[in-house]
């Protein structure tokens, strides 16, 4: 292949020889699609299959009556210990719309999608409850976390800001659905190409599930189209594939179809959130009451962190923090992109753009004064580095802050407003447990390896560069293996953990090779640097066949994990980012225009340029749908959702972004890991929406505080 | 899909003896093949009439005549379209994307059906879906519904961004019928509203085809637009459109023409408004008279008052628009 | 419960002997099963076929059903073209038709006899990769790869279209292909630098 400069696994990606869960080729492999409820909630009463029988081609078709029980799922007791979420068939309860009543297997797709559109049945049908708004205001909150100081304490503060703030559940919708390919090689032995974000998961819940041991479970996501935390979980299209291989002892390949990712992975549940901000004349703040509610299932509690980052950005020394759980007859939502922080930030960032009118105050100005640099006001430890303030500043000079007016509706071009706004993401930067194994050959080309996934964040690229960083090997010497469980071990690819985890397994192994090396040369304990050809050590070269021949050797394989230590109790870590809109709004049309984006991001040590940029503006281009289209609503009568597909749940397109400009601190943070840098994966995303709405606040004077701000609420 | 036998018609008497209420034609499939994969569509047969109609756009004594299969993508960049009729190529870049302006037919265009979720979710009441079920965006979810022209069968509207620019120039549509003989519609009667059959989009005659669409010749190719407000700034369906077209002759207005899409069963136009601009003056009070005289006419439902509001603000953008076209 | 109803029920209970069991089954269970359409079931209709996919004929039979998507994907096991929504509403799976982009999942392959289709395995002159292809791995115009093959084979109709006059005609003009990672910084980027070295590719 030509040379071209990029990721690791470039090549693969752009000639589509990738191959993604579903387009693994199996022997005699049958297709399972899911038929879906077509009630919201009550009990199945019936269900007739005769007609999609008769469809040539179908080998079996599974419902709650036939299917071959999963031990981890057998009764009651056990699906609630095994956390599982939705008791796929082992239930006749409906808890929400389009929820899989069966399974037809065929031997091709056509076959399999056309039976499944034939199944009918009847139900009992029981009251379903789908509207957030209706059904928040009954559920009462509860504490989340301890409250500094006291509420009475900044009652009277001169300045307060009290406002309630709502989100509309929205769907991760990764480019490629959810699929598995299920095989199982014996009867304990089970072989799975799936669409995860963590093989690892996926091995334990199965092993769990069918009560056999987690290594005979082989799971393959080498290449994963996205996941955006809808691939956290293990959901109930790899269990469907699983049981259809089961039940036909055939591989059974289960690809969900767009409308089911709506249902069935996951979503960014509906919010309520009101906020209470005091501040004194000099603009600091005095005091906060965040209180937030989050949609959730009827059989499943999820909880979103909605007020945590209210508890980390600013120092607050009065702040009482209050969330709940409202349970309705949808799907269980789950982790989205930045969760709980992005719906937070919204409410937070907007609240604290409304200070700055009301103190007359440049919100740029207000955040400085505000902002706890030092340490972490929810632990006392100091930060390792945050250089938010620096990003601020820095944001504020790209977008020419200056050209904003502090009056609302003061630039104007025809029918055209302008205006400016800001606001700031924060993530804790955390860290786990990972493993990375290295093997090299007498050719000096070495694999570094890692069960860990790459969903596109360009972990494989990192893992290179690292590897090189740390070895002084060329990068074209280095290949990756990962998101395999025979790999060595690793957690899952999410909350930005991915790179920094992995970073201190990548180090650690890289010193592990250079050490074997330098015993092999005999140059124990020496500092030696490895090239294409050989080592360096104390001024030494011995090429690779020299030292090959000279051990007898055949391969080197070794193998080292890492995990954050004591530097957690001695310091917080976290990312942060400064986002810059100016906007464009037609007061006649209500169209919002972004003209421009800026966004300032500190993520420690920056160990790859375009990736880490793209991550930042792709987390943008996902703030953008959240702030101005994303949006699923279900019928507030009949339960089901309203357009579920691409066509109706719109995201942003390629015309909705303009160029985004991204610039990075890039600064090392000494602390977190070996290579000082902290994954951006969600960052990007959190504190974008409220920067839109501030800047829309900014252009024409009104303060939206629903998302999203489509434009029908510019008009009204 | 419901298994189907599939022929490709070399004549267009073959294609039409073929023809049955079971039986439907195929063009660019962008939305048969849709509508077949939903069983919204479940033919016994399909017959492939790509090969017998006219892919050409041809001058004509009084105007042009657009072949049936001539794709969405040849109208967006056709010379003829462009110099002549650019308010035909302006609306349907408006639509859909290049990959499915690529393969969609223009006789396909004005047959696609309605995009209102309820019609597209198997699981609900919908009128057009079933007759008789009930029309579940009556008491449901309204932001992609009609404001004009509606009843409580149906609140659907016609999702095509062409046929508003179709309408607006008097376009005909020219059929065979299963009898092998030509009808002439005239555009504005071809489309229908619910009433009470819903499940009927358009009056073309049972078992007919679409052989051509002629627009007549205009001075319409100056002063043109077509403004579409959405939900995100591409590869989305109207909220509301509008297209708007002047011929002017020494400031005056001479002929105007204004109709929209987004807002009822068929493509609308705005007559009354037409009418007031003849013969007045092209400045903002007289577009923004014009824009009252057409929020006038539209009585939203209780989900989606905010049409109205944005329609007069994208008819008076339409009409500001044509000047600087 | 109307009248019609209950006759129904006596009638299904009495006339039916083998459904007598279902006697203490809920009166909805078995207006299910009386009402129940037994449907006729057609067969499926199969085509011989002889399409030319990367410059290579293939002899196939296909169901009608299927759609040059799913042929490429399930039976010609060429997994490059991408299912990202199956009704084209995301533009993942584009192909081109006869030297032009369109999309896969609403073709159905009965349709293709005749034509040239090119996916995104037959860009590459061998080991020389497409220069939309090296564009987008050196400006990154992708992160997990998914929208990418749609992406480039709808960019190459985008530089050959003629429609790379500007940042907002790219955008207007790959609008069609929906990239929920959101690197359409990068995507624009290669488009830009493909139009700028080449005429027509």
């Amino acid at each position: 292949m030509s040379v071209v400069k990029g990721r690791v696994e470039g090549i693969a990606k752009v000639t589509g020889a990738g191959k993604y869960a579903a387009e693994h080729r199996l022997d005699n492999m049958c297709h399972a699609v899911f038929a879906g409820s077509t009630v919201t909630a009550g009990t199945i009463e019936s269900i007739y299959l005769e007609n999609a029988r008769q469809v040539a081609g179908v080998i079996e078709i599974v419902t709650h009556l036939n299917k071959l029980t999963v031990p981890g799922l057998a009764d009651d007791a056990k699906i609630k210990e095994s956390r599982f979420g939705l008791p796929l068939f082992h239930t006749d309860k409906i808890y929400f719309r389009n929820q899989p009543i069966a399974m037809v297997i065929a031997e091709t797709l056509e076959d399999a999608t056309y039976a499944a559109s034939l199944i009918e049945a009847t139900y009992k049908e029981t009251p379903a409850k789908v509207d957030f708004a209706k059904e928040h205001p009954r559920v009462p909150l509860q504490s989340a976390g301890k409250e500094r100081g006291t509420l009475s304490a900044w009652e009277n503060a001169p300045f307060i800001v009290d406002e309630e703030y709502n989100i509309p559940a929205e769907i991760h919708n990764p480019m490629e659905m959810h699929a598995t390919i299920a095989h199982w090689l014996a009867a304990d032995k089970l072989l799975l190409y799936d669409k995860n974000q963590g093989v690892v998961n996926v091995q334990r819940t199965y092993a769990r599930l069918y009560n056999i041991p987690q290594e005979n479970i082989e799971v393959n996501s080498e290449f994963v189209g996205g996941g955006f935390g809808s691939g956290l979980r293990v959901w109930c299209n790899s269990l469907g594939a699983i049981m259809a291989a089961q039940q036909v002892k055939r591989p059974v390949k289960l690809v969900l179809t767009r409308p089911q990712m709506f249902s069935l992975t996951g979503y960014r549940p509906a919010a309520w959130q009101k906020v209470k901000i005091g501040a004194n004349k000099e603009g600091k703040f005095t005091g906060i009451l965040h209180q937030g509610k989050n949609a959730s299932s009827v059989y499943e509690e999820f909880r979103d962190g909605i007020t945590g980052i209210t508890r980390m950005v600013y120092n607050f020394d009065n702040l009482k923090t209050e969330q709940s759980i409202v349970p309705l007859n949808l799907g269980t939502p789950t982790w989205m992109r930045g969760p709980g922080e992005v719906t937070g930030a919204f409410a937070l960032e907007c609240a604290v753009d409304e200070m700055s009118y009301q103190l007359k105050m440049d919100p740029v100005e207000l955040r400085l004064k505000n902002i706890a640099l030092d340490k972490d006001p929810e632990n006392g430890r100091p930060y390792s580095t945050n250089f938010l303030d620096e990003g601020i500043r820095k944001g504020a000079d790209m977008i020419n802050w200056k050209e904003r007016q502090q009056q609302p509706g003061a630039l104007t071009e025809g029918d055209w407003k302008i205006g400016y706004g800001m606001a700031v993401g924060m993530w804790g930067a955390g860290r786990g447990t990972a493993s990375a194994g290295i093997e090299m050959g007498k050719d000096g080309i070495i694999t570094i390896k890692t069960a860990m996934t790459d969903i596109g964040t360009g972990t494989g690229t990192a893992m290179q560069n690292m590897t090189h960083t740390f070895t002084g090997m060329p990068v074209s010497n280095i290949k990756v293996a990962l998101g395999h469980s025979t790999l060595p071990a690793a957690g899952s690819q999410g909350g930005s953990t991915g790179l920094s985890s992995i970073s201190g397994a990548v180090a650690a192994v890289c010193k592990a090779l250079k050490e074997k090396l330098a015993a092999y040369a005999g140059l124990k304990d020496a500092d030696i640097t490895l090239s294409d050809k050989g080592i360096t050590g104390n001024g030494k070269f011995i090429s690779y066949a020299e030292l090959w021949q000279n051990n007898n050797l055949t391969a080197i394989q070794v193998e080292a994990s890492s995990s954050p230590g004591e530097e957690r109790k001695q310091y917080a870590f976290c990312v942060s980012t400064a986002h810059f809109v100016k906007v464009r709004v037609n007061i006649k049309t209500g169209k919002v225009k972004l003209e421009r984006i800026v966004c300032v991001a500190d993520g420690g040590t920056i160990v790859n340029e375009k990736p880490a940029a793209n991550q930042i503006s792709g987390g943008i281009v996902g703030g953008i749908g959240m702030a101005l289209m994303e949006e699923q609503l279900a019928d507030t009568v009949q339960g089901n959702l309203i357009g579920n597909d691409l066509a109706g749940y719109h995201f942003a397109v390629n015309a909705d972004a303009p160029v985004i400009e991204v610039a990075f601190i890039n600064k090392p943070d000494p602390h977190v890991n070996p290579s000082g840098a902290k994954g951006l994966g969600e960052v990007g995303i959190i504190g974008f929406a409220p920067a839109v709405a501030n800047a829309i606040y900014n252009a024409t004077g009104k303060r939206l505080r629903d998302l999203p701000i489509t434009p029908d609420k510019i008009l009204s | 899909m419901k298994p189907f036998t599939f022929s490709k018609s070399d004549k267009i008497s073959k294609a039409l003896s073929g023809k049955n209420d079971t039986v439907h034609f195929l063009a660019g499939g962008t939305n048969m093949v849709d509508l077949m994969k939903k069983n919204l569509a479940s033919p016994d047969a399909l017959i492939d009439v790509t090969s017998v109609l006219s892919d050409k756009i041809e001058r004509q004594d009084n105007g042009i005549r657009i072949g049936a299969v001539v794709r969405n993508s040849t109208l967006g960049k056709h010379e003829l379209i462009l110099s002549k009729f650019p308010l035909i190529a302006k609306s349907v870049l408006a639509g859909a994307s290049p990959q499915i302006r690529n393969m969609a037919s223009t006789a396909g265009n004005l047959l696609q059906r309605t995009r209102c979720p309820y019609f597209y979710d198997t699981s609900t009441p919908c009128n057009k879906r079933k007759p008789g079920t009930g029309c579940s965006a009556w008491n449901g979810n309204q932001r992609m519904s009609a404001i004009v022209g509606y009843n409580e069968q149906c609140v659907a509207v016609h999702p095509s961004d062409l046929c508003v620019a179709l309408v607006a120039l008097d376009a005909t549509v020219n059929v065979m019928d299963k009898k092998l003989k030509p009808v002439r519609i005239p555009f504005d009667m071809f489309h229908r509203l619910p009433g009470n059959t819903p499940e009927l989009d358009n009056n073309l005659p049972a078992n007919a085809i679409i052989t051509s669409i002629d627009i007549p010749d205009n001075s319409f190719h100056r002063h043109y637009a077509y403004v579409k407000l959405r939900d995100r700034d591409s590869y989305a369906f109207a909220l509301v459109s509008v297209a708007a077209a002047l011929q002017i002759e020494d400031g005056r207005i001479k002929a105007a023409r204004l109709a929209s899409g987004g807002v009822a069963h068929k493509p609308w136009r705005w007559h009354q408004a037409e009418q007031f601009l003849v013969g007045k003056e092209a400045t903002t009070a007289n577009f923004s008279a014009a824009a009252d005289l057409v929020s006038k006419e539209v009585a939203p439902l209780a989900g989606n008052a905010f049409k109205k509001v944005m329609l007069r603000g994208a008819v008076e953008t339409a009409l500001q628009n044509c000047l600087t076209a | 419960m109307d009248g019609r109803n209950l006759y129904s029920r006596r009638f299904f209970l009495k006339t039916a002997g083998f459904f007598s069991a279902l006697a203490a089954i809920p009166s909805s269970v078995k207006s299910l099963y009386y009402d129940a359409r037994r449907l006729i079931i057609p067969a499926k209709q199969k085509s011989k076929l002889n399409l030319i996919i990367n410059k290579t004929s293939h002899k196939l039979e296909v169901d009608t059903r299927t759609t040059l998507l799913d042929l490429l994907r399930e039976d010609l096991h060429l997994t490059g073209t991408k299912k990202g929504c199956d009704h084209g509403q995301c533009g993942a799976c584009t192909v081109h038709i006869n030297g032009e982009r369109q999309l896969s999942c609403l073709t159905l392959a009965v349709t293709l006899p005749g034509k040239e289709v090119t996916t995104i395995e037959g860009l590459a002159n061998g080991e020389e990769l497409h220069p939309m292809q090296a564009a987008f791995i050196e400006c990154d115009g992708f992160q997990c790869g998914y929208c990418t093959p749609g992406q480039i084979m709808s960019a190459i109709g985008c530089v050959n279209e003629g429609h790379t006059g500007s940042v907002a005609e790219i955008k207007e003009f790959m609008s069609g292909n929906l990239c929920r990672c959101g690197a359409y910084n990068g995507i624009v980027e290669s488009i830009q630098k493909v139009a700028h070295e080449t005429v027509h590719i």
